[in-house]
């Protein structure tokens, strides 16, 4: 690991409670409105939010690229955020089948969940001078897909007088979130399966 | 010619040769490179060695491979 990555991997790390405490002050106190008014509270406000937030922030995306080109620090950091172990050839062997059971519960995952981001489905009753054979309620289904958000079509086109009973128009969660999720999810999934793996060798 | 398609049932007898020279399984463990969980598991029989490590048991222990990993049907 070089000694560049260790600098920024401790003031990534020193820098987390203060950031924390700044996020309680705003929140909890409503800093930003007692900065206009107290020279503490200001002081506060732009070394919590100008100096110690936007140098965590920067640390955080020069940590992130760092992580992905560097072997031997994504090794370092890695392994020990995700709790592996490889301390012989046994439990080089169970982290092998654990990571490749990972990978395929992930990809299962991830094929959910642009099926859920894609598909699109609306069922509305429409006013009965407009059913046909007495039939009032239509059903719309649509795939949806596009490279950017801008693109992506999110409402049907549906009749004003239409009364909706459901309507699914793809996934509510932001691009985000479902990132975070699945970090977590290859986190707690790789755990859970190397704790099998252990639990099924005994 | 036999055929050897078959998975093997490989067996061990490597807590008699460890209580035979009174090793604790964190003594050898430790001399063959191993965690004493990888020990555990070797000497109940969920977890076959890999060659090198096999090798490295026998020589540790002063015998031949053959005598301490064997397969299940030559000890009938």
């Amino acid at each position: 690991m070089k000694r560049f990555d260790i600098i920024l991997l401790k003031i990534f790390l020193w820098e987390i409670p203060i950031v924390i405490l700044y996020g309680i002050s705003l929140v909890a106190f409503d800093l930003e409105m007692i900065a206009q008014s107290n020279m503490y509270a200001k002081m506060w406000y732009l070394f919590g939010g100008g100096i110690v937030f936007g140098s965590w922030m920067l640390v955080s995306f020069l940590l992130s690229i760092r992580l992905m080109v560097s072997t031997a620090f994504r090794e370092k950091v890695l392994s020990k955020i995700t709790f592996l172990k490889e301390r012989d050839e046994r439990e080089s062997m169970l982290t092998g089948r654990a990571a490749r059971n990972t990978l395929l519960t992930t990809l299962a995952t991830l094929l959910l969940l642009f099926c859920l981001s894609c598909f699109q489905f609306s069922l509305y009753r429409v006013p009965q001078e407009q059913a046909v054979d007495g039939k009032d309620k239509v059903l719309i289904l649509n795939f949806n897909f596009a490279l950017t958000e801008d693109q992506q079509q999110k409402n049907f086109e549906q009749d004003q007088d239409a009364e909706k009973i459901i309507a699914y128009k793809g996934l509510p969660l932001s691009g985000s979130s479902i990132i975070l999720g699945l970090i977590c999810w290859q986190i707690v999934s790789y755990n859970y399966l190397m704790y099998r793996a252990i639990k099924c060798e005994d | 010619m036999a055929k050897l398609a078959g998975k093997l049932k490989i067996n061990n007898r490597l807590h008699v040769f460890r209580a035979e020279r009174r090793l604790t399984q964190e003594q050898l463990a430790k001399a063959v490179g191993v965690t004493r969980a990888t020990v555990v598991a070797l000497e109940g029989g969920g977890y076959n060695p890999s060659l090198e490590l096999a090798f490295r048991i026998a020589r540790y222990l002063k015998t031949d491979i053959n005598n301490i990993f064997f397969v299940e049907e030559d000890a009938e």
